[in-house]
């Protein structure tokens, strides 16, 4: 058990997987001498070389291109994204190249990749600098997408994304990059991707998120609890693609009530999936509408405009407290 | 009108302002730059030496480059007559593909675009296999999930196009990096056409090959069209070879009808992997067919255009070296000939007989391992199949 940041954990898994395995490799703008802008691979290059921390050009779909070479012929790269706004120019690479090769090759090629990019918003970066772009990358087959919001997560969920036989999509929490601190067991050891955890056991409402905003609903489940009949169940994702059914509908059919929180725009966001899932499988449980909060259908906030466009813990309670109240 | 034989009819009407007729670029082979061994009559006057190639390998290069020809008027008759889907005619640009593949050795990785059946050949595919791809059959090497002539098998070393033009072209230049990094001796080839130079992935991977030298040739089929689009709409530039100047990759042009020329090209490039890395090789040809079998080239270009380009044609050019040389005549003709039909003719007989995929097996290859989500839709689909097998049963339909 170490103390680290998410950053330092991020950092840690890396580490452990290039020691362990000379066939994982890096690349990506500025991560090799500057060891990347967040400094999450600080220390990587001089570790293991310039030949297997590589600083790309300037260009997301060359990085996110030549990654999906080098998994075609064995390597296990991590493509670094600076920062998620940018990962569209890659969309078509991931999209229809590294997600497609096993299946258009009848199975006789992997693209054993994982790509990072620093996501989420509520540092005031701005658009490029706050995007939330899971659910593009959700659709269409072939993507494994996971979402840490610990270090322990951050740790293990990176270190099954970089043994995974496909494509993994890590969406890294940047707001708690540095300010969230915890113990991670550094041992090795990964998280299934897949499997949710129940970061609050509860039996009224179930809370469901991923990402930085997990934090915030934990908050708000903690402070309602103080009033009766607000037990409220709150499960942390960590992976959507593919996410813990299981988990959820045992949940929500325990509690008859389920709010989905995440930063994304609403319309089309990932809870729109979440909510049409649950009720195919707990519709007869539920005692009132599947709440969803999420940001509204704009271009991400404006300068210092976060806490108007993230749903925030006022809104997260307001949708509670619907659904606790909810009469038909 | 078959797929490019002889004259085309006269076109009856452009959509768009027709174009000037362009002679073909052999004719200034030399004042263009482009290495040529061969002049148009298999006569070698170039200004390239002629390679160091067997008679056996001399025969294998143009038998190979004939039988391509055979499938390839097989295909499109199949599909005129409505027995395959659709078809991507190589008539005119046997040469380029094949000599250059030719040059490769067996261990090396070679990314297809379309147009280059014969480099499956070469590699020991047989003809069976390759029309069970073309008929999208349950037993072929890419369980019939590509659109014919988007050929691969691992067994040969060699991948499939991405069918986005040029997407591709970072992944022969990343996978031959992996293999520098690991200290292997793997060569790689990538084929894509004149189009293809336009797409962002054409900057990325030059760029790449430029900064980190991975063992590549990144072979540039300039075959006048990209569909509708001459090669002046698709650059200002003097050719597609200049562009690796500014990526300080190695680049040359080089007849790409002239199947000695083009293997010499590719045997050089290789031999300087070690030091330069990648050459940009520019195999200026000609696309004698449609575009597609989806194609009307009568829309847009002249027949003249095409009539002068089939004095170019490699084939003939090829038989006259080879007689020149004493190792051919019209009675191997004849008899190749014949061969090649028979034996396409069994081919298409026996793969088109083989089973289609079953449709469940569409699950199957997403992930190693389905998601719940692919296994739930996998049972969706078997048991809407079960009640549609009951339903028939009941109906006797
Ligand atoms: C990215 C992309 N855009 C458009 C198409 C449709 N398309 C298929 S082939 C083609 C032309 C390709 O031209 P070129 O690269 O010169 O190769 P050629 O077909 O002449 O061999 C086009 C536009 C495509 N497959 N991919």
């Amino acid at each position: 058990m170490t103390q680290m940041t998410v950053l330092e954990a991020l950092g840690a898994a890396m580490a452990h997987e290039m020691a362990r395995d000379s066939d994982v490799v890096i690349l990506g703008e500025d991560v090799g001498t500057a060891g990347g802008i967040f400094r999450t691979t600080q220390g990587l290059q001089q570790r293991f070389g310039p030949d297997r921390v590589i600083d790309t050009p300037l260009d997301e779909k060359g990085i996110a291109a030549h990654a999906v070479g080098m998994a075609l012929y064995g390597l296990r790269p991590i493509a670094e994204i600076q920062f998620s706004g940018f990962i569209h120019d890659a969309f078509e690479q991931l999209m229809f190249g590294a997600t497609k090769y096993r299946w258009m090759t009848g199975g006789q090629y992997s693209v054993p990749m994982v790509i990072r990019a620093p996501s989420f918003g509520g540092i005031n970066g701005g658009f490029w600098h706050s995007q939330s772009p899971e659910a593009y990358y959700c659709h269409g087959g072939g993507m494994k997408i996971v979402v840490p919001s610990t270090p322990q997560d951050a740790y293990g969920l990176l270190l099954a994304a970089i043994r995974d036989p496909d494509p993994t999509l890590v969406l890294e929490p940047v707001p708690l990059y540095r300010t969230l601190r915890g113990e991670v067991n550094d041992d090795g050891e990964a998280i299934g991707i897949g499997e949710a955890a129940i970061v609050r056991p509860g039996n009224d409402l179930t809370a469901l998120s991923y990402g930085p905003m997990c934090h915030d609903v934990l908050a708000v489940a903690e402070q309602m609890a103080e009033n009766p009949g607000y037990d409220i169940e709150v499960i942390d994702l960590r992976s959507l693609m593919p996410f813990d059914v299981d988990a959820i509908t045992a949940s929500v059919q325990r509690t008859g009530r389920l709010v989905v929180v995440h930063e994304a725009p609403l319309s089309l966001g990932f809870g729109a999936e979440l909510a049409a899932t649950v009720q195919e499988r707990a519709f007869g449980y539920l005692h009132c509408p599947i709440g969803r909060v999420a940001a509204p259908d704009l271009p991400y906030g404006f300068s210092g405009g976060d806490e108007y466009y993230r749903p925030n813990k006022a809104r997260i309670a307001a949708a509670i407290r619907r659904a606790m109240e909810f009469d038909f | 009108m078959v797929n490019g034989t002889s004259t085309p009819s006269a076109p009856t009407a452009f959509l768009g302002q027709p174009r000037p007729v362009v002679a073909p670029l052999l004719e200034r082979a030399a004042d263009l730059a482009i290495a040529q061994v061969l002049d148009a009559d298999g006569v070698p006057n170039g200004n390239l030496a002629e390679p160091d190639l067997s008679q056996a390998q001399l025969r294998t290069m143009y038998e190979t480059m004939a039988l391509v020809r055979v499938i390839d008027e097989k295909g499109w008759q199949l599909q005129r007559s409505g027995r395959l889907e659709f078809w991507i005619p190589s008539r005119g640009q046997e040469a380029a593909h094949v000599a250059s593949a030719l040059a490769m050795d067996a261990a090396d990785w070679i990314f297809l675009a379309d147009r280059e059946p014969g480099a499956m050949l070469l590699r020991g595919a047989s003809l069976q296999s390759l029309f069970a791809q073309f008929f999208g059959r349950a037993d072929e090497p890419l369980k019939g999930r590509r659109l014919p002539l988007l050929l691969g098998d691992r067994a040969l070393n060699i991948i499939p196009c991405m069918t986005q033009v040029g997407a591709y072209l970072p992944h022969a230049a990343g996978a031959a990096w992996a293999a520098k990094l690991k200290g292997d001796k793997t060569r790689f080839i990538v084929y894509f056409g004149d189009g293809a130079t336009s797409r962002g992935e054409f900057h990325s991977a030059m760029n790449f090959a430029g900064i980190h030298r991975p063992p590549i040739v990144f072979f540039c089929q300039n075959n006048g069209w990209a569909v509708s689009t001459p090669t002046d709409r698709q650059t200002a530039a003097d050719s597609f070879a200049e562009k690796g100047d500014a990526y300080k990759v190695r680049n040359l042009r080089v007849d790409g009808n002239d199947p000695l020329a083009v293997f010499a090209a590719t045997k050089e490039a290789l031999a300087c992997t070690d030091e330069q890395g990648a050459t940009l090789i520019e195999a200026v040809t000609y696309r004698l067919g449609f575009h597609t079998s989806s194609d009307n080239p009568d829309l847009y270009r002249q027949p003249e255009e095409v009539a002068a380009w089939e004095r170019w044609d490699p084939l003939p050019r090829m038989r006259k070296y080879l007689q020149a040389c004493g190792y051919w005549d019209e009675r191997a003709e004849a008899q190749m000939q014949q061969r090649c039909e028979d034996e396409v003719r069994e081919a298409v007989t026996a793969a088109e007989a083989m089973a289609p995929s079953e449709p469940a097996a569409m699950f199957d290859d997403v992930f190693a391992e389905p998601t719940w989500q692919l296994r739930e839709q996998r049972e969706r689909l078997l048991a809407e199949l079960e009640t549609e097998l009951e339903t028939e049963l009941e109906t006797g339909a």
